[in-house]
């Protein structure tokens, strides 16, 4: 692979995004018109009159259940304002956002974080465990959230962990985990309460290669055979073989769409 | 138990290092708090037992006296008069002579109450012997606390010659600080000619009048009756003795910063420790808490933090209370316990409140990426 020998994934994501030769979303979007996540002319603009910063303009995308996703672009490029409009953490400016049948922009915070707790599966850039509650503690809390049954949330539990290959670390805390343990229990957090959409924030920042591709290959495994809808938020050229399709921004803009595989050569 | 209270337990326990910080600080206070309770109890106590451990709820002063029953000067056919008064059910003659005396094992301090056994003023706390038997001359029940020393039944307590076989034991019953014998008023007066040969041409001044009266009984209209008396529930007598209001207001003031105290020091601990988790609780929110389970996680976090540092701070005070010399008065009431637990358990309520705002102030976007 071309890409891992590349000294620099940011600069080679630059120049990827601007060198793309993929359909730009917005035509990619109009082919996908039953998709599971629609964002529509998303735009973000902090502050105003002559201080405004566009963080993002008019975001048109589409992802289908059961794809896998990369959101590819240099630090600043805007991924993290998409991807925190898309989960309900952030209000767009301008422009819609419906997963499924709910417009995320309609809801009242009250209902977003609701709609996060049930809906929406995060995996952050540090895991960011709860640190006094052991793995498996860790995965019960958010079936508290949406009141899952004792008995459901501990059989769903014991089998998300076993999956990931934890059972032995259930009763561990965070600080008895490696990064790379951590990072699988917060993908089986993720995935505890059977969320229609998993965002996840650059989840190998804290890893080195060979863990990172461990943890996106595990990440991708159980999307797909869970059949939700994953993106991942990256600037790691290396880790977007594991994806469907690449989605490239720079400078708050969405460019271009790719085959991971066309990023490759 | 809901997430709140799983994740305020799960960091209680597995954060002990931390928590122990805080339920000390709440320990040590709730310490300080208690012996200050108990000395104040002590001293509100032992000044005020004689004239709240009786059958009397009202007595009557001459006007002068101020509520103090050694100042007041009446004279025994006034015991008649505030008898006849309206909303007075009984009365009867008091006596008091703060001198030193004889016992036992040597001098005493102590102080003379002369009345007439089993009428108003009558002591309620006897524990041994007997009382006296109305107009019985020569006989006393002591307070319990000269039992210190070696006054029992059996001995006799001289004052300036005059001496009295103690009969009976009372407690609670101590006068201004001093331990005190309870005689018939003939007895008394006898023991107060002997020390105050001054008032030797009295022989019918008494200090007080005990009374019984009726609970909606107007205490202004009965002093109005009797010319130049005045007349106090037996609560007001026991406050306007010297000092005792004093004493209790001061300390009190102390009691009641110090818990304030309290509510800073754990306003200040959840204030640092809500600072320290704004990344945990960002994710926490960002995985759809409600901002108020965690509000709900600190608010139970301090009110436990309260609970072991009132546990602690008792145990600690009531085994600090066996080291406090017996001449000290000091007294662990269930009644005060129960008002400081109360007290630093809102304490701790409030100055967890103050974490709230923080908490709410935190935005879960911050959670994914860094800033923008």
């Amino acid at each position: 692979m071309t890409a891992s020998e590349t000294p620099d994934p940011v600069a080679q994501a630059t120049d990827s995004a601007a060198e793309g030769t993929g359909p730009a979303p917005a035509v990619d979007a109009a082919a996908h018109p039953d998709a599971l996540l629609q964002v529509r002319d998303v735009t973000k603009v902090y502050g105003s009159g002559h201080t405004a910063v566009t963080a993002l303009a008019e975001a048109t995308l589409a992802v289908e259940k059961g794809e896998f996703v990369a959101l590819l672009g240099p630090s600043g490029s805007g991924k993290t304002t998409l991807i925190s409009i898309i989960g309900g953490l952030l209000a767009p400016t301008s422009g819609s956002v419906t997963i499924g049948d709910t417009d995320v922009a309609s809801l009242s915070r009250k209902q977003l974080t609701r709609f996060r707790a049930e809906r929406v599966g995060f995996v952050f850039q540090s895991a960011n465990l709860v640190p006094f509650l052991t793995a498996r503690e860790n995965l019960l809390y958010v079936a508290g959230l949406v009141g899952m049954t004792k008995s459901d949330s501990r059989a769903r539990a014991d089998q998300l962990l076993d999956e990931l290959g934890l059972t032995d670390r259930a009763r561990n805390l965070p600080e008895q985990l490696s990064g790379g343990e951590r990072q699988r229990v917060a993908i089986g957090r993720a995935l505890m309460n059977d969320p229609d959409l998993v965002l996840v924030d650059e989840p190998t920042a804290a890893l080195d290669t060979a863990l990172g591709r461990q943890v996106v290959q595990l990440l991708r495994r159980e999307i797909k055979d869970r059949g939700k809808t994953g993106i991942m938020v990256t600037h790691d050229l290396r880790m977007v073989e594991y994806t469907d399709r690449v989605f490239e921004i720079l400078d708050g803009h969405l460019t271009h769409v790719e085959s991971p595989s066309a990023l490759g050569h | 138990m809901g997430t709140a209270g799983m994740l305020a337990t799960a960091e209680i326990r597995r954060g002990r290092g931390r928590f122990t910080a805080v339920v000390s600080a709440l320990s040590l206070i709730v310490f300080l708090v208690l012996i200050l309770g108990s000395l104040a109890d002590g001293l509100f106590f032992g000044a005020t037992g004689a004239v709240r451990s009786t059958t009397a709820n009202a007595y009557g002063f001459s006007n002068d006296a101020e509520g103090s029953l050694i100042r007041s000067r009446l004279d025994i056919s006034d015991v008649e008069r505030f008898a006849a008064a309206p909303g007075v059910e009984a009365a009867g003659p008091v006596g008091v002579l703060l001198t030193g005396g004889v016992g036992p094992e040597g001098e005493l301090d102590l102080a003379v109450f002369g009345i007439d056994v089993g009428g108003p003023g009558t002591p309620t706390t006897l524990v041994d012997g007997r009382l006296p038997d109305p107009g019985e001359i020569g006989v006393a029940a002591a307070d319990s606390q000269l039992q210190r020393f070696g006054v029992e039944i059996g001995t006799t307590v001289a004052v300036g010659g005059e001496s009295a076989e103690i009969v009976g034991i009372v407690t609670d019953s101590s006068y201004q600080l001093q331990p005190t014998i309870w005689t018939s008023v003939d007895t008394w007066r006898a023991m107060r000619d002997a020390v105050r040969p001054e008032l030797r041409g009295q022989p019918t001044s008494i200090n007080s009048v005990a009374m019984i009266v009726a609970g909606d009984a107007d205490l202004t209209a009965i002093a109005a009756s009797i010319p130049d008396t005045t007349v106090l529930t037996a609560e007001a007598t026991g406050l306007a003795i010297p000092g005792v209001e004093q004493q209790a207001s001061t300390l009190n003031s102390i009691i009641y910063t110090t818990l304030a105290v309290a509510a800073l020091v754990v306003a200040l601990f959840f204030a640092l420790l809500v600072l320290e988790k704004r990344e945990l609780f960002a994710a926490l929110k960002a995985l759809g808490t409600p901002t108020s389970r965690l509000g709900v996680a600190v608010i139970v976090q301090a009110l436990v933090s309260s609970a072991l540092g009132v546990v602690i701070g008792t145990l600690v005070a009531r085994g600090f209370g066996l080291l406090i010399p017996a001449d000290v008065p000091t007294l662990f009431r269930t009644d005060t316990l129960i008002t400081i637990a109360v007290f630093t358990l809102v304490a701790g309520f409030v100055g967890a409140v103050f974490s709230l705002r923080r908490i709410a102030r935190i935005d879960p976007a911050t959670a994914i990426g860094g800033a923008l």
